[in-house]
C-alpha cells in the first residue's frame, strides 16, 4: 500500500505511461475478437472504442482510485489554482486585499482580546488565584481591606495555600542622584512574592518578621542601581531612613491589576515588608487600605472558599460589630478582576471586527459567484471529460484556500505591523497591555478563519451550480437570490455596526459636554511628594503642620509671581486622577448611628485659594483664607451634594461635625459639585478642609496653576520654583486639566474611534457590495431590458425598476439590522453614558444614512440600464 | 444483465473468480466473467480498470507484464495469497447471502 503510494507519487509518469498501454491492449484485444467474429476492421475498432466507453473517462476513474493521488491532485490544483488567479489578477487583487485587510484587522483585535482578556495570568497555576475584598450592601462590593479583618482571614481560613496584603500607599523619596525621585512603593506581606510564584532575579523576598528590607523592581535596579548584582545586602536610603536591599523583582514580573486598584499606580518600583506577621492594633479594623491576595489549595473550589470565607465573615460581623456590621467577604478571581472594566468593550470590538470582515466576505462572494458563472463552461467541460462532481469541488476548494491563504499571508503582515502601532494607541489605563502579542493562539485563530474562509468560498459556487450544467448560458435564479441575500445580510451587518458606533459617538460627545464642576482649560496640575522630615513625629495640634503650610505659601507666591499665572492652590485628591480618600463624621446635635453605621463623604484637604484656581464655585458662606490654620477657629466646606445629604432641609453653615477625634469643625462654605471619579460618575458627598488643619498628615499635595498662557508651557518654570523652595521635593504626574479630562475618558474614546472607523469601513464595502451585485443584475437582465423598452417601456420605468430592486433590498437589511442593531445594543449598553441602547434619533439616522448609500450604490447602475439603447442590449446576446 | 445492477462488492469477487486459476489481462478478465455468467454480466472498461488498480493497490492482485495472443505487450493480474484467503472469504459470504435471500423469496 504504502509502496503503491511513493510509486504513484515519484513513478507518475511511468504508471501514467502503464496505464496507457494497459488501456490499448485492452482495446487492441477487444478489436481483434470483433474481427474474429467477422467484423470489418473499420467497425470492429469502432465497437470496441463505444465498448471502451471513453479512453479519457476510464484513464480518469482509474486515477481516481489511485493511492497517493490527492497529494499530487493538490499539487496540480494548486498550480493551476495559482495560474488562474494571475489570470484574473483584477479580481485576484481585490480579493486578496479585502482579505488582508479583514483577517488583519481581526487577528490585530483579537491580539490585543487574547493579550487582556484570554491569556492566563503570567504567574504558575493562575487560574488558582484570586483577589479577596471587603462587601458592603451600600458602600459597594469591592472594598480594600482592613489588617485586621485580613489577619482574621488569614489566621482562620483553611481553603488557601497562601493569602497575602498589598498596601499600596508608601511613597519613597530618593534623593542625591541628581533630581529628587518619587519612587512609587507598595508594602507587602512575606507571602505575597510566594503567592505570585515570584522567582527573584537576585536575592530573596521578604521573611514574616523582618523589618526596613526592600525589593527594589528591576527597571529602578537598572536606572537607579546601574544594575549592580552586589546590591543585595547593601543599604539605600529611603525616606530618610536606612534599608537593606534583599532581592531585586524578575524583568518581565508586573502586577497585573486595574487602574482603580491602587490609586491610579499601575506599576510599582519598590516593595517593602508590611509585616503583619502578629495581631495588628485594633484600630487597624476601621481604616481600609489593603489589597488582598490568595491561592486556593489545589482540589478546593472557589464556590468552597467563598462558602469558607461567608462563615467567617459572619464571625467577624457579630465579633466587631461596630467595624464589621454588614460586612462581606468576596473572592473573585484574580484574572476576572483585573480586566473586569474592559471586558465588555473588548469583546464590542471583537464584535466589530468579525462582522466588518463578514462584510467584507459577502463582497467576495460576490465576486465568485460571477466567476463561476463566468467559468461555467470551463466546468461543464472538465465534467464531460470525465472529471467527477467531488474532483471539481475539491479543484474550487483548492482555489478559495489558496485565495485565503494568500489573503491571511497578507493579513498576518499587516497584523505584524499593526499591533505595535495599537500598542501605542491603546489608553493607558488597559490592564496587560504587556502582554499583548502575536502568538501562538492568536496565529490559530487566524488559521482557524483562513480556513472557515477557504472552505465557505469553495462552496460557494458548488451551492450556486448543483451539477454542472453542459448549458452554460443564463443564469439560475437561485444565483440571484443568494446574491439578494448576501446584500441583505451586508446592509444588515453594515446598519449594526453603524448603529453601535453611532451609539458610543452621541454617548462620547453627551459625556465630553457633562460639565466636571470645574474649570477644564488654562490649568496646570503637579504631584509633590513632601520629604518625610515635613511629617515625623507629626501630631494635630502641635503646630507641625506650620512646616507644610509655609512650604506651600512659599511656593504659592513664587509660582503667582511667575508671569502668565493667574493663581495657585493645592489639593491632595486632584479630580479625575485616580486618587480619592473618604471619611467617617459626626454631626453635632444627631442622634448617634446604631453600632457599624457610619456617615461618610470622600475628604479632600485643599488649601486657600485652590476653589479659586480650579473653578470651583462657592455657591454659600465662604471660601477657604490663609488664617485658616490651627491657631485659629476650625472650619470645613462641603459641597451641594453633602449638604442635600445631610442637611436637606437647613442651611449646613454654621453647622459643626467633626471626626474620630473630640475637635468641632464648623461648615464655612458650601461649594459646587465635582465629577471627582469620572465624568459619567454622578458626584457624589464631599467635605473640603483648610490643608492647616488637618487631623492626619497629607504630604502628597498637588499644586494646580491657572494661568493666562498656554499652561503647558508653565512646567519648566514650575519644577524650577519647586527646586527653590526645597530642592527635595519631586514632581511628577505633570498634566494639563485638559489632560486629565480627555484621559478620564480614553477608554471610551479608543473605542468609540475604533469601532467608527469599523463602521466606516462597513459602509464603504457594503456600498461596494450594494452597487457590485445591482451591476451583475442589470447587466444580466440588459436583453430584458431591451425588450421592455422596444415594447414601449420608457426609460423612467426601467429606471424605478431597478432602484426599486435596490431599494427593496436595502430595505429588508435595514429592518433586519434593526433587530439584530436592538440586540446589539442591549449587549453594550453598560458602554453608553447618557444615551439609551435604542435611541430613536441615532438607529433613524444610521438607517437613513444607510438607504441612502444603497440607494445611491444602485442608482448607478440604474441609470446605465435606462440610458442602454434598446437594440444594443438585443443585440448583445 | 446490464452493469449498474451489479452488487456492491460482486464485480471484486467475480474478478478474483476468474485469476483463480490462471493470470489474465484485462480484457480476459472481461471476458472469463462473460463466459462463467453465461453472458449475464458484461463488466465495461470504465468499471474494470478502477477495480482492478484499486485491487491491486489493496493486495489482493499482483500484476507484471507479459505478450498477449495477439504478441502485443500486456499487463496480466493474478492473485495474491492475500487476494486468495480474500476471495475464500467472499465466496462464504456470498454463498450465505444468496441461500439466505433464496430462502427468503421461497417463504409464503
Amino acid at each position: 500500500m504504502l509502496a503503491a503510494f511513493f510509486r504513484n507519487l515519484l513513478r507518475k509518469k511511468q504508471t501514467e505511461q502503464e496505464l496507457d498501454d494497459e488501456l490499448r491492449a485492452y482495446l487492441e484485444l477487444t478489436t481483434a475478437e470483433n474481427m474474429r467474429r467477422g467484423m470489418s476492421p473499420e467497425d470492429a475498432l469502432q465497437k470496441a472504442r463505444r465498448d471502451l466507453g471513453g479512453v479519457e473517462q476510464v484513464k480518469e476513474s482509474v486515477r481516481d482510485v489511485r493511492v497517493g493521488v490527492s497529494l499530487e491532485i493538490l499539487m496540480q490544483d494548486i498550480r493551476y489554482a495559482l495560474r488562474s488567479l494571475r489570470r484574473n489578477s483584477g479580481f485576484t487583487t481585490v480579493a486578496i486585499l479585502t482579505l488582508a485587510l479583514g483577517i488583519g484587522a481581526n487577528t490585530t483585535i483579537f491580539s490585543v482580546v487574547n493579550g487582556v482578556l484570554l491569556k492566563p495570568l503570567p504567574y504558575p497555576d493562575p487560574d488558582r488565584l484570586v483577589t479577596l475584598w471587603e462587601t458592603h450592601p451600600t458602600w459597594g462590593p469591592f472594598l480594600t481591606v482592613a489588617p485586621a479583618n485580613f489577619y482574621d482571614w488569614r489566621q482562620q481560613s483553611t481553603s488557601f495555600s497562601r493569602m497575602a496584603a498589598l498596601d499600596p500607599y508608601p511613597d519613597f523619596i530618593l534623593t542625591g542622584r541628581g533630581e529628587p525621585r518619587r519612587l512609587a512603593g507598595a508594602a507587602v506581606t512575606a507571602d505575597f512574592f510566594p503567592l505570585l510564584g515570584v522567582n527573584m532575579a537576585l536575592g530573596r523576598g521578604f521573611r514574616a518578621t523582618e523589618d526596613h528590607v526592600v525589593v527594589l523592581s528591576y527597571s529602578i535596579w537598572e536606572s537607579y542601581f546601574a544594575a549592580r548584582t552586589a546590591i543585595v545586602g547593601t543599604g539605600v536610603r529611603l525616606n530618610d531612613e536606612e534599608y537593606t536591599v534583599v532581592g531585586v523583582t524578575p524583568r518581565d514580573f508586573s502586577l497585573v491589576s486595574k487602574t482603580s486598584d491602587f490609586q491610579a499606580r499601575t506599576r510599582f518600583d519598590v516593595w517593602t515588608n508590611l509585616g503583619l506577621a502578629s495581631p495588628p492594633e485594633a484600630w487597624t479594623r476601621g481604616t481600609h487600605p489593603l489589597s488582598v491576595f490568595g491561592r486556593l489549595k489545589p482540589g478546593i473550589s472557589l464556590q468552597q472558599a467563598q462558602a469558607e470565607l461567608d462563615g467567617i465573615a459572619r464571625n467577624l460581623r457579630r465579633l466587631y460589630r461596630d467595624d464589621n456590621e454588614a460586612k462581606g467577604i468576596a473572592a473573585v478571581p484574580m484574572a476576572e478582576h483585573a480586566v473586569s472594566n474592559v471586558r465588555t468593550a473588548l469583546l464590542t470590538l471583537l464584535a466589530a471586527v468579525v462582522m466588518v470582515l463578514l462584510i467584507a466576505c459577502a463582497n467576495i462572494a460576490n465576486l465568485l459567484l460571477t466567476r463561476a458563472a463566468a467559468r461555467q463552461k470551463e466546468m461543464a467541460l472538465r465534467a464531460a471529460l470525465g472529471a467527477s462532481r467531488k474532483r471539481l469541488a475539491q479543484q474550487l476548494l483548492t482555489e478559495s484556500a489558496v485565495l485565503a491563504l494568500l489573503g491571511s499571508g497578507f493579513g498576518l503582515a499587516l497584523t505584524l505591523l499593526s499591533v505595535p502601532a495599537l500598542i501605542a494607541h491603546l489608553p493607558a489605563d488597559l490592564p496587560r497591555i504587556a502582554e499583548i502579542s502575536v502568538d501562538g493562539r492568536v496565529l490559530a485563530f487566524t488559521t482557524l478563519i483562513t480556513l472557515a474562509i477557504g472552505i465557505v468560498f469553495g462552496l460557494v459556487p458548488m451551492v450556486q451550480s448543483p451539477g454542472v450544467k453542459l448549458n452554460a448560458r443564463g443564469v439560475s435564479s437561485g444565483q440571484s437570490s443568494l446574491r439578494s441575500a448576501l446584500i441583505v445580510g451586508q446592509v444588515s451587518l453594515a446598519l449594526v455596526l453603524l448603529a453601535g458606533a453611532g451609539l458610543m459617538i452621541k454617548s462620547l460627545s453627551v459625556l465630553l459636554q457633562v460639565s466636571p464642576g470645574f474649570q477644564t482649560t488654562h490649568i496646570l496640575t503637579a504631584r509633590l511628594s513632601l520629604p518625610p522630615r515635613y511629617a515625623n513625629g507629626y501630631q494635630f495640634g502641635t503646630g507641625q503642620h506650620r512646616r507644610i503650610s509655609v512650604f506651600q505659601r512659599a511656593l504659592a507666591e513664587r509660582v503667582r509671581a511667575l508671569p502668565g499665572v493667574r493663581s495657585a492652590g493645592f489639593t491632595s485628591y486632584l479630580p479625575l486622577a485616580g486618587t480619592n480618600n473618604n471619611w467617617s463624621f459626626f454631626i453635632e446635635g444627631r442622634p448617634p448611628n446604631p453600632p457599624g453605621v457610619y456617615d461618610s463623604t470622600d475628604y479632600r484637604p485643599v488649601t486657600a485659594g485652590y476653589f479659586e484656581t480650579i473653578g470651583i464655585p462657592i455657591r454659600r458662606g465662604r471660601s477657604f483664607e490663609d488664617r485658616d490654620d490651627e491657631d485659629h477657629a476650625l472650619v470645613v466646606a462641603i459641597n451641594e451634594a453633602m449638604a442635600r445629604q445631610f442637611w436637606p432641609n437647613e442651611n449646613p453653615v454654621g453647622k459643626r461635625l467633626k471626626f474620630g477625634d473630640e475637635h468641632w469643625r464648623t461648615i464655612v462654605g458650601i461649594v459646587g459639585d465635582v465629577h471627582h471619579q469620572g465624568l459619567a460618575i454622578a458626584p457624589v458627598p464631599e467635605m473640603y478642609i483648610p490643608w492647616g488643619q488637618v487631623p492626619n498628615v497629607e504630604v502628597r499635595p498637588t499644586i494646580v496653576v491657572r494661568s493666562f498662557i498656554e499652561p503647558a508651557s508653565l512646567t519648566s518654570a514650575l519644577r524650577k520654583a519647586v527646586a527653590e523652595v526645597d530642592p527635595e521635593v519631586p514632581m511628577d504626574q505633570v498634566a494639563t486639566i485638559d489632560q486629565l479630562v480627555y484621559g478620564s475618558v480614553s477608554e471610551a474614546r479608543f473605542r468609540t474611534a475604533v469601532i467608527s472607523l469599523f463602521a466606516l469601513l462597513a459602509l464603504f464595502v457594503a456600498a461596494i457590495g450594494v452597487y457590485g451585485v445591482m451591476s451583475y443584475l442589470v447587466s444580466q437582465r440588459t436583453r430584458e431590458f431591451g425588450i421592455r423598452m422596444a415594447v414601449g417601456a420608457t426609460r423612467g420605468a426601467v429606471f424605478a425598476l431597478i432602484l426599486r430592486q435596490g431599494a427593496k433590498l436595502a430595505a429588508i437589511g435595514v429592518a433586519i439590522g434593526l433587530g439584530a442593531a436592538a440586540l446589539f445594543g442591549r449587549l453594550i449598553a453598560s458602554l453608553l453614558y447618557g444615551v439609551k441602547p435604542l435611541d430613536a434619533a441615532t438607529l433613524a439616522g444610521v438607517s437613513i444614512l444607510l438607504a441612502a448609500v444603497a440607494l445611491f450604490a444602485s442608482y448607478v447602475p440604474a441609470r446605465r440600464a435606462a440610458n442602454a439603447d434598446p437594440m444594443d442590449s438585443l443585440r448583445y446576446e | 444483465m446490464a452493469e449498474s445492477e451489479l452488487l456492491q462488492g460482486t464485480l471484486d469477487l467475480l474478478i478474483l473468480k476468474s485469476l483463480a486459476l490462471q493470470p489474465m489481462h484485462g480484457m480476459g478478465i472481461s471476458r472469463r466473467i462473460s463466459q462463467t455468467t453465461n453472458g449475464a454480466f458484461d463488466v465495461k472498461a470504465g468499471s474494470l480498470f478502477p477495480a482492478l488498480h484499486r485491487m491491486e493497490q489493496a493486495g489482493w492482485l499482483a500484476s507484471e507484464w507479459g505478450e498477449s495472443e495477439t504478441r502485443r505487450r500486456s499487463k496480466f493480474y493474478r492473485l495474491t495469497r492475500t487476494g486468495r484467503s480474500r476471495l475464500q472469504c467472499e465466496s462464504h459470504r456470498w454463498e450465505r447471502i444468496s441461500l439466505a435471500m433464496a430462502s427468503a423469496l421461497r417463504a409464503t
